[in-house]
């Protein structure tokens, strides 16, 4: 599945360089919330309480929040009695979003207390009263929202769940806090705007996944998740790859068909899958066909040859939906670059790589300037394989922008959805580069071309990049790799995060548990490096760090569309969409 | 809309497509080029000895892309000949009689019918514009219009010929004359609207002729603009003649309406980014210096030396006709025989068309 993986693989997270960063201080967020009077006492009141016994705690939440009660789900088990643990069994069957929240907990839960395990999966806890706030755990608790989301992330794994409660209630109890509430608020590590977005978390391990899940799904969910699968319509081959070994290992379980039954078996690897990293759209379109044609499978075929025909679909799907479209795409984006242009290019996509290169071989002589950014840095690879290929290339960061821009001539775009509006939904700074190109000064309109293969467009209207979009974990803005300094500077992380700590007064306690619980933490939290002066922003009051993944490019500043079946005005993307879902 | 006539009408083979098609655009006035081109392709299949399809479609084909070089400007043509190349695959793919497992000559005396009836049609559809395009021309308004569209033509003369009844619109022209055959020193030959302008004129409506550099001067004087088209291209956009992307953005600038008159048979399957993104060569930009000049004179001279003696009043065919491209997003509507479309629209009509 790597191997084909047509975007980069992305340096992993300690890659990072320079300590340039999306922070969003709490400033304005606490201004715009309502500064009003009731309930001060009682968050402290609850969060001392919580801290001592986050186990009993979560236990009452689960009897207690009666719709929350399926989120507390199978994870917690490890610090559970035997009764319980039945209860859980029982909940197994919850609701997506419920059953992460669940898995979350699970890979707190081995830590050695139930507050300071909890930052062992980073950001992880901090989403957990947004989250359980829209299912709506009808608690009673007049805390105010923000406030409440950030109690869980001092108290971990119970925490989510008394903050699902408190969330709901934040609803209609706006009127919250005073001081005390500002004070909480300084601690909130979600971007206020974004914050609907923390609800889907992503996996840290695989302990949790259901027994159902095929190893290879395990694997893939891992690999995407750490971006060695990257790439809309990578993700999506791979993902199609590995349903056909699910479905080559499938057997019908007796006094059910396989049509009826390998839908629910395939939804368990998608709902593990989605925990992974969200489903992409050409993910969505891929499953949503793959599904279609299990249905379309007479109940009476013998097994064998459903299976047969299942292959057979999917391979199919693939060589039309993305190897042949890339190939139909390329050559008739090549078509469009004409001697002398300079084709500038953002972060890297692979059917653009595939447009270039045809573009090169075909003769034609032109320039590449790749805008690439942090912190996915996927233009690396693509000029790396360009430049060998025998092409001029030119890379720079998306601050250089309007440098790079003067020179353009085109730009070619990838896209990770096209919207039924014939927005553009692709990677971060591509709406900048888009923008840029459209709008340059005293220039000539440079044309934006977008690569987009058909399977990924989505009959989703996307208005802005807030309603809709992926957040990553912010640890990966931090994580840089150690500069090399020769004049030795006295170290900024600890000039910052002490002065913090003193400020938090209450919460300080809490906050030196986390701050211990994140140096001694497992697995994903990167290796702490200590000579970024962001390193221990989540102790940091008045500091929010946004990793947001995709933008909305707007449809104007889009000329043209290149897909398999032609190139289209951004505005004919509804029509083609309807046109290639019926066939 | 300006006839490309190319004369290289040396009949050495026994059916020359280029020589047909330009005989055909010479012989009525009234035909457009994506008609013609197919009126041709009629003609050549009829004279044909192929008897399998496939020698049918490569014979098309070849001729196509024969009559696509001869002509210096193919892009209202081609939108003839790939129609027409689509409608023969689509009605050979289809099942029954005239499908492939039909009888040959049925399939070809089916499709000869029906390319008369399509011809017939598309003649038909300027009519249809007319009456669909009438409504933009109220009562008491001024149009500004250019060049010598037939559609335009007809549409205006419809909206003018109402007389005596009713609705009688009372309109006025202000007509943009570009010197004829892209002469910049100007000669006596006639511009290409004079015609119509006479036309109108006779019909009673009052008709004011400005040169290009006068648009921008008069457009506040007009209510909304009319323009004719050589192709429409897949993003709504459209090719046509030199001199009509500055009036659409000036339109724009004064937030005039600009309305596109063109039947459906002109929608070109063909996306150009910008002005210099056309499929063909043109040499508007064309810098000099005095040798160049010195040069080019001395060449001219001879040149027009042997056509005054040969062919008068033709130029060389890379003179004249030359075209821009307008973006749609100034264009406010398209009126077509399919409807008034929004740009964007037309996109949607060409995959209609093509899958």
């Amino acid at each position: 599945m790597t191997s084909s993986t047509p975007t980069a693989p992305s340096p992993s997270p300690a890659a990072a360089a320079a300590p340039t960063t999306t922070t969003t201080t709490t400033a304005a967020a606490a201004a715009a919330a309502p500064p009003t009077t009731s309930t001060p006492s009682k968050p402290s009141k609850q969060q001392q309480s919580q801290k001592p016994k986050p186990a009993s705690k979560s236990k009452d939440a689960a009897a207690g929040g009666s719709g929350a009660s399926p989120a507390t789900a199978d994870g917690a088990t490890a610090q559970l009695t035997p009764a319980e643990l039945k209860k859980r069994a029982k909940a197994e069957k919850a609701a997506r979003r419920a059953r992460e929240r669940a898995e979350r907990d699970s890979g707190a839960a081995p830590g050695p207390a139930g507050g300071a395990s909890a930052t062992g999966s980073a950001s992880t806890k901090k989403d957990g009263g947004s989250a359980a706030g829209s299912t709506g755990g009808g608690g009673s608790r007049g805390l105010p929202r923000r406030g409440s989301a950030q109690n869980t992330s001092q108290n971990g794994g119970s925490g989510s769940v008394s903050g699902g409660a408190g969330g709901a209630a934040a609803g209609m109890d706006k009127s919250a806090g005073g001081a005390e509430a500002k004070n909480k608020k300084t601690d909130d590590k979600n971007v206020a705007v974004f914050g609907h977005l923390y609800g889907q978390q992503r996996r840290t391990t695989i302990a949790g996944a259901g027994k159902e899940v095929h190893p290879a799904v395990l694997a893939l969910g891992l690999q995407m998740r750490d971006y060695v699968v990257c790439g809309s319509s990578a993700r999506c081959v791979a993902t199609l790859l590995v349903f056909k070994r699910v479905i080559d290992a499938y057997t019908t379980p007796m006094g059910t068909s396989l049509p009826r039954h390998l839908t629910t078996h395939l939804s368990h690897q998608i709902t593990y899958l989605s925990t992974c990293r969200p489903l992409s759209i050409s993910q969505g379109n891929a499953i949503r066909a793959l599904k279609l044609a299990i249905s379309s499978i007479d109940p009476s075929t013998p097994e064998a040859e459903a299976k047969a025909f299942l292959g057979e679909f999917i391979d199919s799907f693939i060589r039309e939906k993305i190897t042949v479209a890339d190939q139909v795409i390329a050559g008739s984006a090549a078509q469009k670059i004409q001697d002398g242009d300079v084709i500038v290019t953002f972060a890297g996509s692979s059917i653009v790589k595939q447009t270039l290169l045809l573009a090169h071989k075909q003769g034609k002589k032109f320039r590449v300037s790749i805008i690439d950014s942090r912190p996915l840095f996927e233009g690396k690879s693509l000029a790396r394989t360009l430049a060998n290929a025998g092409l001029d290339v030119q890379y720079s960061l998306i601050h250089g922008i309007s440098h790079a821009i003067k020179a353009a001539s085109k730009v070619f775009l990838g896209a990770h959805a096209m919207t039924s509006n014939g927005r553009l939904y692709s990677r971060v700074g591509t709406a900048l580069v888009a923008m840029s190109a459209k709008e340059r000064a005293g220039g000539v309109e440079v044309p934006v071309i977008v690569c987009c293969e058909t399977v990924k467009f989505t009959d989703r209207v996307a208005l802005d990049s807030i309603v809709v979009n992926e957040i990553a974990d912010a640890d990966e803005l931090i994580s840089a790799e150690p500069m090399q300094q020769l004049t030795d500077l006295p170290d900024p992380a600890a000039a910052t995060v002490s002065p913090a700590d003193a400020k938090k007064g209450a919460k300080s306690a809490a906050a030196a548990a986390a701050a211990a619980a994140n140096a001694a933490a497992e697995s994903n939290t990167v290796a702490q490096n200590v000579s970024s002066p962001l390193t221990g922003w989540k102790e940091s009051a008045n500091l929010q760090l946004l990793n947001i993944m995709y933008d909305v490019t707007p449809a104007e500043y889009v000329d043209m569309v290149v897909t398999e079946m032609g190139s289209l005005p951004p505005s004919a993307v509804p029509i083609v969409h309807r046109m290639s879902t019926n066939l | 809309m300006a006839a490309a006539i190319s004369t290289s009408s040396d009949v050495a083979k026994p059916f020359d497509i280029v020589a047909t098609y330009n005989d055909l655009l010479r012989s009525d006035p009234d035909l457009t080029m994506p008609i013609a081109a197919i009126e041709a392709l009629v003609l050549l299949l009829t004279h044909s000895p192929s008897s399998t399809i496939s020698e049918t479609l490569d014979l098309l084909e070849k001729s196509t892309a024969h009559l696509k070089q001869s002509i210096p400007n193919p892009i209202g043509l081609s939108a003839g000949t790939d129609l027409f190349q689509r409608y023969l695959i689509t009605t050979l793919q289809r099942p029954g009689q005239l499908g492939p497992a039909g009888d040959f000559n049925a399939i070809r005396a089916h499709l000869l019918s029906n390319g008369r009836l399509f011809i017939r049609r598309a003649k038909e559809s300027r009519d249809k514009i007319a009456a669909f395009g009438r409504g933009f021309v109220r009562d008491g308004s001024t149009v500004l219009t250019n060049g010598g569209s037939r559609v335009v033509a007809s549409l205006l003369q419809q909206a003018a010929g109402e007389k005596g009844g009713p609705s009688a619109v009372r309109f006025r022209v202000i007509y943009v004359l570009s010197p004829a055959k892209g002469d910049v020193e100007g000669s006596s030959a006639e511009p290409e609207g004079m015609e119509m302008v006479r036309a109108l004129r006779e019909k009673g409506v009052p008709v004011a002729t400005i040169p290009e550099s006068a648009v921008a001067y008069s457009l506040g004087k007009a209510d909304v603009v009319i323009v004719g088209a050589e192709g429409v291209v897949e993003n709504g956009g459209i090719v046509s003649r030199m001199g009509t992307y500055q009036i659409g953005l000036l339109a724009k600038a004064m937030s005039k309406p600009f309305y596109v008159v063109a039947e459906s048979h002109k929608f070109v399957r063909l996306y150009p980014l910008g002005q210099y993104d056309l499929p063909i060569e043109q040499r508007v930009i064309d810098f000099k210096t005095e040798e160049d000049v010195a040069d080019e004179a001395k060449q001219q001279q001879q040149q027009q030396q042997q056509q005054t003696q040969s062919t008068p009043g033709v130029k060389s065919p890379d003179s004249h006709d030359v075209v821009d491209y307008t973006p749609p997003h100034l264009i406010s509507a398209l009126i077509t025989d399919s409807g008034v479309l929004t740009p964007s629209a037309v996109s949607e009509e060409l995959i209609k068309i093509w899958f």
